[in-house]
């Protein structure tokens, strides 16, 4: 009987401890991963903050100034695209998000078009019977140009066309290794962005025009707003796979540190059982 | 000849940051080149050469879609990317050229419009390098 249970117990052991070597490369693979995330993100932060000071120059230089992406307009349909991860295990990061998805549009009558980035996104807007104009799966990690570009470019075609009248844009910032929100920002229309007076503005020469230099900043600068959220959601996935995998592995240790006390119990217990068997034994010799 | 601040900023960081006296750079309209004091100014940037005069000698680059903008206390220039042309990796560029030639010529069997805008996109780039690279040395 004894042991039976500590051949179990062995067995437990070792498949607990094999899973903890799983969770423990994991939360290794995810630190390295956030680090280099950390970095990028970081390297495009000026691009992207003399990009946005550029519009809200020029924004701000007529009073009447309006192209197709300033003016608002009545909203009937609705554009939401969501960045989320490749892969799972990683804490209620993706769960989030979508929570925050379905809270945004659930006053709406019907549901927004989707363009969905990471493969989990993909997989749940797709059964969950949403309109999906884009799909982009395994994107986060390298946010390559090309398809930040063609995201803005579908984006910003929807829009011109009037088949969206907004799009907002959903990922998870990063606050810090330990905290990541999920949050989300309108990309279209563009407004509060012209704050300046107009005064001295005036004096700057546009070559040809600034609506068309506008024009044509603006799908750059949706296309490095949609990277830069992709470079902080995939730094947030890696933040919140960390966590999860430590305390994962710190349960691991806790599960084997358990089941040890549990083994050498039985181990103890079987020793004097045959002690007894055999002191017992002795006795009824004599 | 008086100089000036200049900052080129791509999304992968700060690529130059210093002070230059003269930068030529081709617009969507035309060559321009600024000099110190030069009115405030901005433009859209076309997949181009550039050049940026530092101590007195001209330093040759490649840029790809961006803008300008001259302000008062500085010039910033927002490029998509931007490469010296002495540090070009032509190799990569004479490769990134056959494929995208390669994807061109796919066209006509697969009809594939948004394939063929970044094929073409991806050629103009290529060949800017290269060419880029030939004037650097």
């Amino acid at each position: 009987m004894a042991s039976g249970n500590m051949k179990d117990i062995k067995r437990r052991i070792k498949s607990v401890s094999s899973t903890r070597q799983i969770t423990k490369a994991m939360e290794l693979v995810a630190s390295s991963k956030l680090r280099k995330a950390k970095q990028r993100s970081e390297n495009g932060r000026p691009y992207f903050e003399a990009q946005y000071e550029l519009l809200a120059k020029i924004a701000s230089v007529k009073k009447d100034f309006n192209t197709v992406f300033t003016e608002p307009r009545e909203v009937r349909s609705r554009l939401f695209i969501v960045i989320m991860g490749d892969r799972g295990l990683a804490g209620g990061f993706n769960s989030n998000i979508i929570k925050a998805v379905t809270a945004e549009h659930a006053n709406d009558p019907e549901k927004p078009k989707i363009i969905a980035v990471g493969r989990k996104a993909v997989d749940y807007f797709d059964k969950h019977g949403y309109e999906l104009v884009g799909k982009y799966p395994y994107f986060a990690e390298k946010a390559k140009t090309a398809d930040c570009m063609d995201i803005a470019q579908v984006a910003g075609d929807l829009f011109a066309v009037g088949e969206v009248d907004e799009v907002l844009l959903f990922y998870t910032a990063f606050v810090s290794p330990l905290v990541q929100t999920p949050e989300h920002c309108k990309l279209l229309p563009i407004n509060n962005i012209g704050t300046g007076t107009g005064d001295d503005l005036g004096l700057i020469n546009y070559d040809p025009s600034p609506e068309a230099v506008f024009d044509r900043v603006v799908p750059k600068f949706l296309m490095s707003m949609i990277s830069c959220a992709a470079v902080e959601s995939f730094a947030s996935e890696q933040g919140a796979r960390r966590t999860a995998m430590e305390s994962a592995t710190d349960n691991a240790d806790e599960m084997i540190s358990n089941l040890s006390l549990l083994y050498n119990r039985a181990r103890q217990e079987k020793i004097t059982n045959e002690i007894t068997e055999i002191v017992s034994g002795a006795n009824a010799l004599n | 000849m008086t100089p000036f601040k200049l900052q080129i900023i791509t999304p992968d960081g700060v690529f130059f940051d210093g002070m230059t006296e003269n930068v030529i750079v081709r617009t969507t309209v035309g060559d321009k080149g600024i000099l110190a004091h030069h009115e405030p100014y901005v433009a859209a940037i076309t997949i181009s050469k550039f050049k940026v005069k530092i101590d007195g000698e001209f330093r040759y680059g490649a840029i790809s879609s961006g803008v300008i903008e001259v302000g008062k206390d500085k010039t910033v220039i927002l490029a998509q990317s931007c490469e010296w042309a002495d540090e070009i990796d032509v190799d990569r560029a004479v490769r990134a050229k056959e494929i995208a030639e390669e994807r061109i010529g796919h066209y006509e069997k697969t009809n594939d419009r948004k394939n063929l805008d970044i094929a073409e996109f991806k050629l103009k780039r290529a060949l800017n390098r290269i060419d880029a690279a030939k004037i650097g040395k």
